[in-house]
């Protein structure tokens, strides 16, 4: 094993906007064999990115040494050879991509080598072909999809053909399907071309992949080891505010409820096979359906009705597009709703009808009651009572202070100050944050997690009846999401009805009461969960996935384990079951 | 209702692919072609040869295949520009001395000889200005102007013009106007989903400034993260100015770049030197009474 990275007790400190010392990473001790792949997991602030940015001597040490292969980072004659020979790939595609034309972009890194320009031209097909878009070679960077740039900004790397690959949560803004494509490129590259991995991620199944997985926190690795002997530590792991993949989880429910099934379990194949060990006579029997939920009495009129709805976008110009084609949908009072599909499907843009800023080029959209083409309607009130709270909140956050911000809303309505005050105050209290300790905390001074709760805070200050949630949890780390869903939930037992976006269908699959698929600008399936989700290949159709327990069930079913796929979609239905079916079908 | 999509689609130089033989000129050549035209008609004192001139630049048109109603469009633009320039004549040159033959006097106002002759003069020539700077932009990607350019500036290098730098800027500001121009719409909706009103009274521009801010805070800050992070991937992927760097993209002039410029430099000899009294009027100080 020759070391391509070595790190020997690496220090770093900054200082912060406020003048403190931050000591970033303390001590950490690292050492990479070329052809490995190593994850590294933590959550939001544990100093990944920091460490990641010492690979390419991005960031130089305060204290002790980094060397890529014989190179040590404080050397500044060796940065060039350095950042040739480590590639890396940061989060956000839109601001790594440097050109206005695909290819030139992809160029950019051999340019800045001297590579001369024949070999250059060789590099970018081939950097071009390794990640798949050939085809979109002279297309504009901002007309491709999330996951398309990021494999734009891979080849960019591959072009200055690296040794190290670096991903510093390069997955994190993308959405299942993008995440899928770079991850394919990230295995391939591994395994065929024996290119060194570091990847920095918060998603717990994408450590499946690596050879070693690392945790950090507070700066320093404070555990390490393969995939399965890491993912055993649950609680350890949910201490540092990480979690087990879906999969893992669902096997240690089982565990608990049945002890002679292995806890440490990692991907579906496992998972079928440990269910086939401890089977005699496959398959098991059905569970007894679940009495269907009685249907709440439908007294009160639904919140939100949109009937045929269609919209253009540059609707009077030649460019004019239809990305609304036939939407309806009923939101009941006091429901929540999830509404899922594929980027592209019009989601977003249904959204933005709900509270009127758009309007319907067709159909039409009534709210509590209020039809919003009707002449003179108060859009205003309409915003007031149908809360929209966008993806990624924390940008449109603008106060100095956290109070301040909050109180943006209310102030607009022209309440009185009294009021206002109040209104901040339960707000704050809804999203778990303490008016007197954080109302007069800097806006830009707060972790992302309590930005996004803010953001949060200031849609709920306008009280709204109903609130519409794009992707809430979005680029959080898990001990950050499941603290927002809780406050997300708790709001629901206050009586407000909620709309929720989201590309994570275990999350979906916890909270909702019905779902609505949309395809191509139309609805293509709606009902509740156990309908939506018991049509896999439809699901499969769209570009979506089945929660991981429904998953679980299908794949089982495939095997010939199960007698038939449950409708069930939570991991703790999932868990009851094969526990119940497994120990009543065990050898005597 | 604000109509927010119109927004994202902010355009610089709209760009009107047809795939014509102007299209594929070299986009050094139609610069160099331009700038010449320009040259040419900036020192130009005839009606004639400004109307001749104006038919050019339509011939050009025409072989670009540019449909007539995005001309209009541009030319619509210019209306503004036309109309300050036809008042400003008006008024002034009609009492310049020596105005020749006076046709008209009415308070203010007198028309001569002299300056209704440089009102039709600045008049074409305006027009023509527009079309043909249009027709620029119209036949060529930003991204093939700002590597023109840069590779026409290249041998100033060496007396220390940043050519590499400037063309860089260009098309990292090109680069980030979609991004920016989506951002704001998305910050103007989160924001007016809380009640803001965003725009406020066209009398009260303090009101207005004040009410900007919540769009333009979010927006700043988003774009010094994002100025930040670019730097950092731009340092990651090595990049250095300098000499030290090579190029991917490399124009090739071809037989017909070279035509279009040859043709645009007979124009601007024929259009400054003969048979107009162009020489003299250069001499007598054209810059101060035309344009």
């Amino acid at each position: 094993m020759t070391p391509i990275l070595r790190i020997e007790n690496l220090h770093h400190t900054y200082a912060a906007a406020n003048g403190a010392a931050v000591h970033a990473l303390r001590g950490v001790n690292l050492t990479v064999a070329a052809g490995e792949y190593v994850t590294i997991l933590g959550h939001n602030g544990s100093g990944k990115s920091t460490l990641a940015k010492h690979l390419n001597a991005l960031l130089l040490p305060s204290q002790g040494d980094v060397w890529v292969k014989a190179w040590n980072t404080r050397e500044r004659r060796h940065h060039r050879a350095i950042r040739a020979a480590v590639g890396m790939v940061f989060q956000t595609p839109d601001n790594q991509i440097v050109a206005t034309i695909v290819e030139e972009d992809v160029a950019f890194g051999p340019e800045n080598l001297g590579v001369p320009r024949a070999e250059m031209l060789r590099r970018v097909e081939d950097a071009l072909a390794q990640v798949e878009l050939t085809d979109y070679r002279h297309r504009a960077p901002h007309l491709l999809s999330g996951g398309q740039k990021q494999r734009v900004c891979i080849a960019g790397v591959l072009a200055m053909q690296p040794q190290v690959l670096v991903l510093d949560e390069s997955t994190a803004m993308l959405d299942p399907q993008g995440r899928q494509e770079v991850l394919a490129v990230v295995r391939r590259l591994h395994r065929e071309q024996g290119v060194t991995v570091v990847a920095i991620t918060h998603f717990m199944h994408e450590a499946l992949d690596a050879d070693r997985v690392l945790v950090m926190d507070q700066g320093a690795i404070v555990l390490e080891g393969t995939p399965r002997a890491l993912f055993r530590q649950t609680d350890r792991l949910r201490a540092l505010h990480l979690d087990v993949p879906p999969i893992t989880a669902l096997a240690q429910q089982i565990h608990a409820r049945l002890p002679a099934f292995p806890p440490d379990v990692l991907t579906l194949p496992e998972l079928v096979d440990a269910v086939a060990h401890l089977t005699a006579t496959p398959p098991l029997p059905a569970p007894p359906l679940p009495l269907p939920a009685a249907p709440a009495a439908q007294d009160a009129p639904p919140a939100i009705q949109v009937e045929h709805l269609a919209h253009d976008y540059m609707l009077g110009t030649p460019l004019a597009v239809r990305a609304l084609h036939d939407v309806s949908l009923t939101v009941p009072t006091g429901g929540i709703v999830g509404i899922l599909g594929h980027t592209g499907s019009g989601k977003s843009t249904v959204v933005q009808h709900l509270n009127g800023l758009l309007a319907a080029h067709g159909g039409r959209v009534v709210v509590l009651g209020r039809d919003l083409a009707a002449h003179g309607v108060d859009l205003r009130a309409v915003r007031r009572d149908v809360g929209l709270v966008f993806q990624f909140p924390e940008a449109q956050l603008f106060e100095r202070f956290v109070g301040d911000d909050i109180a943006f809303g209310p102030r607009n309505l022209g309440l009185p100050r009294e009021e206002v005050r109040a209104r901040v105050r339960r707000a704050m209290t809804a999203v778990g944050l303490d008016f007197d300790e954080f109302k007069d905390r800097q806006t830009f001074a707060l972790s992302g997690g309590q930005r996004r709760r803010v953001a949060l805070a200031g849609v709920l200050a306008l009280e709204p009846r109903v609130l519409v949630l794009d992707e809430p949890t979005a680029g959080l780390d898990p001990a950050a999401r499941r603290q927002l869903l809780a406050h997300i939930l708790a709001l629901h037992g206050q009586g407000i009805t909620l709309v929720l976006i989201s590309h994570n269908m275990d999350e979906l699959a916890a909270l909702c009461d019905h779902l609505v698929v949309l395809a191509q600008g139309r609805t293509a399936l709606d009902g509740p969960p156990t309908r939506v989700f018991a049509d896999a290949r439809a699901l499969a159709a769209w570009g979506l996935e089945l929660p991981a327990p429904t998953a679980a069930l299908a794949a089982l079913h495939d095997a010939g384990l199960l007698a038939s796929a449950p409708p069930l979609y939570t991991v703790a239905q999932v868990a009851d079951y094969l526990a119940q079916a497994l120990a009543s079908a065990r050898p005597a | 209702m604000y109509n927010f999509d119109l927004l994202r689609n902010v355009t610089i130089g709209q760009y009107i692919p047809t795939g014509s033989v102007i299209h594929r000129l070299d986009p050094r050549a139609k610069i160099v072609g331009a700038a010449l035209l320009i040259l040419a008609i900036s020192f130009n004192q005839s009606v004639v040869a400004n109307l001749l001139f104006l038919g050019v630049v339509l011939v050009i048109t025409a072989l670009a295949r540019i449909p007539f109603g995005y001309i209009w469009r541009g030319f619509l633009l210019g209306l503004p520009v036309l109309a300050v320039v036809f008042t400003m004549q008006l008024l002034f040159l009609g009492w310049a001395d020596d105005g020749g033959q006076v046709y008209l006097t009415w308070g203010w106002l007198r028309f001569t000889r002299y300056s209704l002759h440089l009102i039709a003069i600045s008049l074409i020539r305006i027009t023509a200005f527009i079309f043909l700077t249009s027709l620029v932009t119209m036949t060529a990607t930003t991204t093939e102007l700002a590597h023109g350019v840069e590779q026409l500036l290249t041998p100033l290098r060496r007396f220390g013009v940043p050519s590499h730098e400037l063309a860089l800027i260009v098309t990292i500001s090109l680069r980030f106007v979609p991004t920016l121009a989506e951002e704001v719409e998305r910050i103007m909706k989160a924001q007016m989903s809380r009640g803001a009103d965003l725009g406020g009274s066209y009398w009260r521009p303090d009101k207005t400034v004040r009410g900007l801010l919540p769009l333009l805070v979010p927006l700043f800050l988003g774009a010094f993260r994002r100025a930040e992070e670019l730097v950092l991937a731009m340092e990651a992927r090595g990049y250095v100015s300098g000499d030290s760097r090579t190029t991917y993209v490399q124009l090739r002039a071809r037989p017909l770049d070279y035509l279009a410029v040859i043709l645009a430099a007979l124009l601007t000899i024929l259009l400054i030197w003969s048979p107009f009294p162009a020489l003299r009027a250069l001499l007598a100080g054209v810059g101060i009474h035309g344009l």
